[in-house]
């Protein structure tokens, strides 16, 4: 079988981690040539990802110490939300459970009864080892014995975007993947199929190929440019449009946690790296001009600025379909959720894995088509649903911004999960997706959404034998935290970043 | 939510009650121990899948509980012979087969090897599927390492003492009887509620909540409405018929479908008796033809003929009546799941137990759950007509028919690439999937490309020597009769 051409158009981070998996785990199978540009610049800023990060990582054979030292990275326990519920609020959604994460019945609706019941018990996040280990600034590697508290919480990484293209490519290219430095000015299509043949640079070269795939980023050159796959505008709820982004230098403490925090017209975050601070104002210009923003951010960040403030542009939703003819959109050419709950990096790894698994053999048949683009669709709507309750579930009512969020109508969809946790508590169960039972909990609860009732199978303890479970609980993992090493000392020791060249 | 009514006294009104009162024992329950009819086949279907162990712990019933007090044996495994014209018998076990190699699963290698033509059977990389064609058994082991520690096991009911244990157990857990037979159903005029059921002897038992466990007819849960979503266009057997015989002295843990011009057979030996049955199509096979049919595999006298409509409630949970087990869906019981999907509806009953108000709300998810789990059962069952290449009419026929849109998408994906697609609240695991499409010849055109970092010859290596672990392992396991005599000797576990 002759090795199938695939084209790669764009680097970045959805390009580079596209043709480093293709090259590591399809070798011999594909041709990988990617062509990018260096006038075109990415969108990369301070990146927080998810922990599905490190199976990627894993997979392609990368040493944790070594990527993170160049990629000058922290770690992520969980994300601190500011100021959503009310201005004020602070509540951490952190990766992993709460309480010791085993059990038929979820643990907070232990919680919610003895709370029902006014006996006074700690805030749930007193009762997850990554809140507690976040609040304290502390970091160790978890447990891989399920008995033990250290097993319950996971982590991802907080880097450098701009240091991990780089460093993929790298790899990309010891595994034999091509580069091409240029400018794309067309592309051409078979006039039977309507497939793609190739792509032409401004030199008058061509690059052909079997498949092409579309890591263009907002431009989605392939998919929207070429091929014309509507885009679903996903707007009226996820209202942001834009990002004033500004780098700073780190004052205090690197956390282990990005910061979140609500603003008038949307929100901004907090990404400590090593070596600075990632900024950014996410607002909507309906409500914010992007001056205003850039002057916003500048007042709010911490820390002295490395660079003014640059703004972004984009619209939430997806395309229609993902792969068309023989076009694989991965990364913002394909959709964008705005990077609320760190989803950017893991849709671009939801797609390769997809993409791995479903690569054409010969002819490129309906089924791998349909099959990929089900799966994706399903990513996105889930998380669409959930970035959507944190905008609803919300009692601000301090501009017209967060009036119209407050007040929107939602889909039915999000509007029924929120209804079943209002009444006792409970989440709807998903065996795979991205954010599980306690992710929703956080955020219900983090954002006032409080339940009326509780899963009637808690009020089987006695309330005393419960409360003083509650006690030891939060206070061995106090303990076990407070043993922990300081994230800072931590990284320093393990992977302390690399001289700037 | 205080009073919980249970209207049934098989085996599933006692399961009910006794799940409520262990689980929520704040809630008073109360059964009608009407008997079960003919047509409930939750109560007559003796062979289990591996979840009834989970059921039975969550209840704090022991193995030797339900083995020794029930009168249970256990099971590994279906055998399925004649299902397609031109192949060997295959076993469904609810096992691991194989391991996988490299980035690749198991199954991939498999697929290559056969297509270079030198692979034993898919059922010989599963310990359990070759112990219970050997009619060996004995419980999974702890070691990870072993090719004996990944299996599950069914149980074969009793029939008689079965229920009679449970009925004890709820008792003891505090549930209330109330005998009686039902004259009506009254509800309330506001809202269309079940206030209360009317009894033959002029009195009523009133409740929040109705829990219809009275077979297809759903005594209760009919009076709100009779949508129904047929399912024969998939599932074509109308017709049941069943026979026990003797008990064999050796219990065999291994169940054998066979399939027939016009439906198919089984023959599963347990403790208690070995059930025969006969599932058909009663357009294409008389009554009568079948009952002669089904005398000469069993030597036994078979009872009536059984009339079934295969389908469900798209709604088993309609105000404060709720309908579980064949009262929500029937199926036939190809693949044993009859009383599985009623376990199922149980639990999920007792996480969701709602206020008095029974908000629709709440009634949407267990619905939803309902529906997406029965969905993925209708679709294994006619996974195994639908890949049947047997020529009679009932056969070709069926295949005309379109498949339901999740099955004709996993037959697609799976045939053309190897690839099984991922579904909420699948009932069966990915290697059960395997065993049926590979055993009834689905050969997909084009495997995983993550395959290619490991050379056949490598394959072929390690897939012998599976096989041949698991073919030295089982000949010095006990049979069945060995295992139960020896664990009766022990300490219940």
């Amino acid at each position: 079988m002759a090795a199938k051409r695939v084209v790669v158009v764009g680097g970045g981070t959805a390009g580079w981690m596209t043709a480093a998996a293709v090259a590591s785990l399809l070798p011999g199978r594909c041709d990988v040539h990617l062509v990018e540009s260096e006038a075109i610049g990415i969108v990369g800023v301070g990146e927080a990802t998810l922990p599905h990060i490190r199976s990627f990582n894993e997979r392609l054979g990368i040493d944790e110490a070594d990527f993170m030292a160049a990629t000058r990275a922290t770690f992520k326990l969980g994300i601190e939300f500011v100021d959503w519920g009310r201005i004020g609020d602070s509540y951490i959604h952190p990766f992993g459970t709460f309480g010791p994460g085993t059990g038929e019945i979820d643990f907070h609706q232990f919680w919610l009864r003895l709370r029902q019941q006014g006996l006074g018990v700690p805030d749930l996040d007193h009762f997850s080892m990554a809140c507690t280990m976040a609040r304290m600034n502390r970091f160790a590697l978890p447990s891989t014995d399920p008995r033990r508290l250290e097993s319950t919480f996971g982590y991802a990484y907080q880097f450098d975007a701009t240091l991990y293209a780089p460093y993929l490519r790298a790899i990309a290219e010891a595994r034999g993947a091509r580069r091409t430095e240029g400018r794309i000015v067309a592309v051409h299509r078979d006039g039977e199929s309507g497939d793609v043949v190739s792509v032409q640079l401004e030199d008058g070269s061509r690059i052909e190929g079997d498949l092409f795939v579309d890591c263009s980023g907002f431009v989605s050159l392939l998919l929207d440019k070429t091929l014309g796959e509507p885009f679903e505008d996903w707007s009226k709820w996820l209202l942001n449009d834009r990002a004033a982004a500004m780098p700073c230098r780190t004052e205090g403490a690197v956390t282990p946690f990005t910061g979140v925090i609500a603003m008038p017209y949307g929100w901004r975050w907090r990404i400590p790296l090593q070596h600075r601070t990632g900024n950014g104002y996410v607002f909507s210009s309906q409500f914010l001009s992007e001056e205003e923003a850039m002057r916003a951010i500048e007042a709010a960040a911490e820390g002295e600025k490395i660079a003014d403030p640059r703004v972004l542009r984009f619209k939430a939703g997806r395309r229609r379909r993902s792969w068309v003819h023989n076009c694989v959109g991965v990364g913002l050419a394909s959709g964008f959720l705005e990077p609320l709950e760190s989803t950017s990096i893991y849709l671009i790894q939801q797609a390769i894995t997809a993409l791995l698994e479903l690569f054409p053999d010969g002819a490129i048949t309906g089924v791998e088509r349909d099959e990929y683009n089900r799966l994706i669709d399903l990513e996105y709507d889930r998380i669409r649903d959930f970035l959507i309750l944190h905008y609803h579930a919300t009692e601000r009512a301090d501009t017209p911004y967060w009036d119209y969020v407050r007040t929107m109508e939602i889909p039915d969809t999000l509007a029924e999960k929120m209804e079943l946790f209002r009444r006792r508590g409970r989440v709807v169960k998903y065996r795979e997706g991205v954010f599980l039972d306690a992710s929703w909990v956080a955020v219900y609860l983090g954002q006032r959404v409080i339940p009326q009732g509780h899963d009637l199978r808690a009020d089987a303890p006695s309330a005393e034998s419960l409360v003083a479970g509650m006690r030891k609980l939060a206070g061995d993992i106090q303990g076990i935290a407070a043993g922990m090493e300081d994230h800072g000392a931590y990284l320093r020791r393990y992977c302390p970043m690399r001289e700037a060249a | 939510m205080r009073e919980v009514v249970v209207a049934g006294g098989g085996l599933l009104g006692w399961s009910v009650a006794a799940a409520l009162r262990r689980k929520l024992p704040a809630l008073s329950v109360t059964v009608l121990p009407l008997a079960p009819p003919p047509d409930a086949l939750v109560e007559r279907i003796g062979s289990t899948l591996p979840s009834i162990g989970d059921f039975h712990h969550d209840l704090g019933l022991g193995e030797g509980d339900a083995v020794f007090g029930g009168g249970c044996s256990f099971r590994l495994a279906t055998e399925f012979a004649g299902w397609t014209a031109d192949r060997p018998p295959y076993v469904h076990a609810y096992d691991r087969y194989g391991q996988a190699l490299g980035t690749a699963s198991f199954h991939i290698h498999w697929v290559r090897q056969t297509r270079l033509g030198q692979t034993a059977p898919f059922d010989a990389f599963s310990a359990a599927a070759q112990m219970a064609r050997a009619g060996r058994f004995i419980l999974p082991q702890d070691d990870p390492t072993s090719p004996l520690a990944h299996f599950g096991f069914g149980l074969a009911l009793d029939p008689v003492r079965y229920p009679q244990m449970m009925r004890t157990y709820a008792l003891h857990l505090g549930a209330q009887e109330r005998r009686g037979e039902l004259a009506g159903v009254r509800l309330r005029g506001d809202d269309g509620f079940v206030e209360a059921l009317d009894l033959d002897d002029g009195t009523s038992l009133a409740a929040d909540l109705f829990v219809d466990c009275t077979g297809p007819r759903a005594l209760l849960r009919g009076v709100l409405d009779q949508d129904f979503e047929d399912w024969s266009a998939w599932l074509p057997c109308d017709r049941l018929l069943l026979a026990d015989a003797a008990p064999a002295a050796d219990p065999s843990p291994l169940d054998r479908c066979i399939a027939h011009p016009a439906g198919w057979s089984w023959a599963a030996e347990a403790r208690a008796r070995t059930s025969h049955g006969l599932a058909y199509a009663s357009a294409a096979l008389g009554d009568d033809q079948a009952a002669a049919m089904l005398q000469i595999q069993s030597g036994a006298e078979p009872a009536a003929p059984v009339a079934i409509r295969q389908g469900r409630r798209p709604e088993p949970w309609l105000r404060n009546c709720v309908a579980i087990g064949d009262a929500a869906t029937m199926v036939e019981p190809l693949e044993w799941t009859n009383l599985h999907l009623a376990h199922s509806a149980i639990d999920r009953l007792v996480a969701m137990m709602p206020d008095r108000d029974c908000a629709a709300v709440e009634l949407w998810d267990f619905n939803r759950q309902c529906a997406a789990e029965t969905a993925r059962v209708r679709d294994f069952l006619a996974l195994h007509y639908r890949t049947s290449n047997r020529t009679e009419p009932f056969w070709v026929e069926l295949r005309q028919a379109p498949p339901p849109d999740s099955l004709a998408h996993t037959l697609r994906l799976f045939a053309e690439r190897g690839r099984l697609p991922f579904y909420e609240d699948e009932t069966f695991s990915r290697d059960s999937w395997l065993a049926v499409l590979l055993g009834q010849g689905v050969i997909p055109a084009y495997v995983d490309p993550l395959i290619d970092t490991v050379a056949p010859a490598e394959s072929a290596r390690a897939m012998a020597a599976m096989r041949d672990t698991i073919a030295r392992l089982v000949p010095a396991l006990p049979t069945q009769a060995q295992f139960l005599a020896n664990a009766q000797r022990q300490p219940a576990r």
